[in-house]
């Protein structure tokens, strides 16, 4: 094979035979720099890749592992700020990176088609469907009809329904997994030699994830492209490709084919790449590993602190153990989707979305609940309706024997300092303009604390979730999607409260990142006994965090109990569904 | 789409029946009796009353309100006793005037302001965007009397290119047309800077947008992107600005109308409040908020039009 690890001396058994296959892509010493104010950055060192005609290869790598930078590169799509530094990427015999905008234009949609990661966001969402389907066609010298058929052809092939009628419509006029399959469908109309997918995954729920890989791998193999895929998704990429790339910090660490790269990792950091896998780790824990640390660190809390004089309080005063701490009751919501008059006039009798129909769930100190359902199941309805996002149609919700719904907004407001929110987007939740020590102090303040003790609690919060004190003078863009994840933690922290209600809490994170912010949930949990909901999709995750697990589809509740009992012995179909479609850690 | 025009255009007429009655509430809030005012101060309590009558004062205030809302849609907007005609023929009389000025100054600022925002936006930091910044912020900042003043004193003043004052000759469209180019210019090189910066900013979040990394991908010609794809995304908050723009300077052309002796909306109701001609004001003024709501609610309509999310809102 013409896989090849010539940088990275320290996997010597990456170093396969030659084979004679034709390489589509000959990537050779890549390496690319990132101006920034005072100097430069590395974003590759001296890469070496191949991708042999026909076959899919995956690359892997956590965030800024510069897996992005180098399909970029060669797509010469890059940042502005990107210069490449030496090294070549040849393309049937064509250096990639010599060409001309002019002539890279001219590959690109032609020889070289992309798929992207936020479906959502990809289309032009002023233009519809049809537009964009015929315009990428421009070079092909066809009448407008001929044109619309092709895109039809390739919309039907791809599985969207109807294509002659949804072909008109815009793009907010599909879900995220259509728009991911018509994005498919543009790429397959190119007949692309390399098709480019960077992480076409990552955006879409587990069961979609699965079809659109499934879709993927036919059409590659129905074009006889070679494809290059980009996740951080060990699982998939195990599932998916022919070859593994694992990069890290800008380097290929490793590379060949995946069955060894997944059985037989030899650099240090494949491996531990792959036991950071929460979905590769058999036994349940709540300990989970990271990349940093052999073991993890047990962050103390400073005696003397607000805090430790609340924990003492709550230890000395146990809770009335016949109640629980949450207890939802019957709990149903619904959305108009109709103004009333609007549903008088067509007669339609319920014109509501009912998007919780008649959960119940307890909740108790110390123990975590995770919420398990795809978009549009009800799960996030109900973490919203415990913090009084939304107004509940029906129902009960009791906190700390309180009922919550019948309550007056401000007698409300006082318990609502006992559950705390941790948001799923941590960037875009956290004021750009505010320091790292005023968010997380931010709801102390609204609850009465001295302006002055502010820094004081501000490193005291960052002392919690293991945050160099310094970041307190940061600003949340300076910040890594692991790092905002703890500054969430913080926020939510900041109140002492009872419960926490975690909203996807590691959705975008790699694997390592991820297990850090479980091991940092689970281990509060253990030091202060806080009550942790957990809202999520990723099944992995909750096999590791949650005591127990409520598993949710379009509204209802199909199965709740013990999280291993239910990963063991799943009763309901949607269920064993759900566990089914989640994708299979190793490669087949 | 239809429901949306329907909607935004039942609320239009709100906002104007809203906007007229709290005029003529405003109106009659001032102190001072009508009919003296008109009269004068010889006139007879028998003059008066009669008078009073005429002028349906002795009515209560909302049967006033109403027969004043029924004379609106019968276009009659009151009668003018100093030229004793009607206010409508005044109104209509010098309305064309300022809204060709208005027309001619956000035509050429659109004209201007859009490429050199575009241009700024692809050419973001390099020495071109920093000059059209400089120059941008700079047109902002003159108040456009000072424009005027100064564009007359060297157009024609002292070049003889352009005429300085009045509209031109009656009928004479070559002559009115040489009048409007150095108002329209005063009027409009502000807003060169407003649409130049607005439609900078917009486009180039809509050059970072992953849509347009997606044209790039798929090999569409730059110009095709710049122009068509990112363009019509990045034009949204303009056409709202010039819906706004436009009714702004129903009333903000005063300065140019005065600098250039130009007949107009500004001008007229300027001397109609100096001679407490309230007719003429109240009626000068309901076509000028017409215009605004109408102005603004077609920027409206074009937004829809432009972007299908909008319309699928409402």
């Amino acid at each position: 094979m013409t896989i090849q690890t010539t940088h990275s001396s320290n996997s010597p058994a990456a170093q396969q035979p030659a084979m004679p296959v034709e390489n589509i892509i000959a990537i050779k010493d890549l390496s690319v720099k990132f101006e920034v104010a005072g100097g430069f950055v590395f974003g590759l060192k001296n890469v070496n890749v191949s991708v042999p005609r026909g076959q899919i290869i995956g690359i892997v790598g956590e965030s800024g592992s510069g897996k992005s930078t180098l399909i970029y590169t060669l797509t010469q799509l890059m940042a502005e700020n990107a210069v490449i530094d030496s090294g070549s990427a040849d393309m049937d015999g064509e250096d990639l990176l010599a060409k001309t905008p002019r002539q890279m234009q001219q590959l690109l949609g032609q020889d070289i088609a992309m798929i992207f990661q936020d479906p959502m966001t990809s289309l032009n969402p002023v233009f519809s469907i049809e537009k964009q389907m015929t315009d990428i066609q421009y070079r092909l010298n066809l009448s407008y009809s001929e044109k619309k058929q092709r895109a039809i052809d390739a919309l039907t092939r791809v599985g969207i329904p109807n294509p002659e009628l949804r072909l008109p419509r815009f793009p907010h006029e599909f879900s995220g997994g259509q728009l991911q399959r018509i994005c498919i469908a543009m790429a397959l109309m190119a007949k692309p030699k390399l098709l480019i997918a960077d992480e076409p995954t990552t955006a879409l729920d587990a069961s979609l994830e699965v079809q659109i890989i499934d879709l993927l791998k036919e059409l590659q193999a129905e074009i006889g492209c070679s494809m290059i895929f980009v996740s951080h998704h060990l699982g998939v990429v195990g599932t998916l490709c022919d070859y593994t790339v694992v990069m890290y910090h800008g380097d290929v660490v490793e590379q060949g084919p995946t069955v060894d790269v997944f059985n037989n990792p030899q650099h240090a950091y494949t491996q531990r790449l792959l036991a950071c896998d929460p979905a590769r780790i058999k036994e349940p824990t709540k300990r989970l590993p990271t990349m940093s640390s052999e073991g993890t660190e047990h962050i103390a809390i400073p005696s003397g602190s607000y805090l430790a004089s609340q924990l003492t309080e709550q230890n000395t005063h146990p809770e009335n153990s016949a109640e629980h701490l949450l207890d939802i009751d019957e709990l149903r919501i619904r959305f108009p989707i109709q103004s009333k008059l609007a549903a008088l006039i067509s007669g339609n009798k319920d014109p509501y979305l009912h998007a919780v129909k008649g959960v119940s769930l307890t909740l108790d100190a110390g123990e975590t609940l995770a919420i398990v359902g795809e978009s549009g199941s009800g799960k996030t309805t109900v973490a919203q309706a415990i913090l009084g996002l939304n107004q509940p149609w029906s129902g009960k919700i009791h906190f700390q024997g309180k009922e919550l719904l019948s309550m007056e907004a401000k007698a409300r407001g006082k318990t609502r300092r006992d559950i705390a929110m941790m948001f799923q987007d941590p960037i875009s939740s956290l004021s750009p303009r505010m320091k790292i020590a005023d968010l997380i102090t931010e709801p102390l303040v609204i609850h009465g604390l001295p302006f002055d003790s502010r820094a004081q609690e501000a490193k005291r919060l960052l002392g919690m979730v293991g945050l160099p004190l310094d970041f307190a003078n940061r600003y949340p863009h300076q910040l890594s999607g692991g790092q905002a994840r703890r500054v969430g933690v913080a926020r939510a922290l900041a109140q002492s409260p009872k419960l926490i209600v975690a909203d996807e809490p590691t959705a975008g994170l790699d694997v390592s990142v991820q297990g850090e912010i479980l091991n940092l949930l689970n281990q509060l949990q253990e030091d202060l006994n806080i009550a942790i909901l957990i809202i999520t999709h990723n099944l992995n995750i909750v096999r590791h965090v949650a005591d127990r697990t409520l598993i949710m589809n379009m509204g209802d509740i199909v199965e709740q109990g013990e999280t291993q009992g239910i990963f063991a012995n799943p009763q309901h179909s949607y269920t064993k569904q759900l566990l089914a479609a989640n994708v299979h850690p190793d490669p087949v | 789409m239809w429901l949306f025009l329907l909607k935004r255009s039942a609320l239009a007429v709100l906002i104007v029946i809203l906007a007229v009655t709290a005029l003529y509430l405003m109106i009659h809030a001032i102190p001072g009796d009508p009919a003296s005012i008109i009269l004068g101060p010889r006139a007879t309590d028998e003059m008066k009353a009669a008078l009073y009558i005429k002028m349906g004062l002795d009515q209560p205030v909302y049967m006033q309100l109403l027969s004043f809302f029924g004379n609106i849609l019968s276009g009659d907007l009151g009668y003018d006793v100093f030229s004793q005609r009607d206010v409508s023929d005044i109104v209509f009389e010098q309305l064309p005037w300022t809204l060709a000025l208005i027309f001619c100054a956000i035509v050429w600022a659109a004209l201007v302001g859009i490429p050199l925002g575009c241009y700024s936006a692809i050419y973001a930091n390099t020495w071109f965007d920093t000059i059209t910044g400089i120059i941008s912020v700079g047109t902002i900042a003159i108040p456009s009397f000072v424009v005027a003043i100064y564009s007359l004193l060297i157009f024609s003043v002292t070049l003889h290119w352009l005429p300085a004052i009045g509209a031109g000759e009656r009928g004479d469209v070559l002559s009115q047309l040489e009048h409007l180019i150095l108002p329209a210019f005063a009027v409009g090189l502000g807003w060169v800077g407003y649409i130049s910066r607005l439609v900078r900013s917009s486009m180039l979040e809509v050059l970072g947008s992953n849509h347009i990394r997606t044209a790039k991908a798929f090999g569409l010609p730059s110009r095709w992107i710049t122009f068509r794809y990112a363009l019509r995304l990045a034009i949204l908050p303009t056409v709202t600005l010039l819906g706004v723009g436009i009714g702004y300077l129903l009333s903000a052309s005063l300065f140019a109308e005065i600098v250039f002796a130009r007949p107009g909306i500004g001008k007229l109701i300027f001397d109609a409040v100096s001679t407490r001609n309230y007719p003429v004001v109240m009626g000068a003024v309901l076509v000028t908020t017409a215009l605004f709501v109408i102005a603004t609610t077609l920027a409206d309509f074009i937004n829809a039009l432009l972007d299908p999310r909008m319309r699928a809102k409402r």
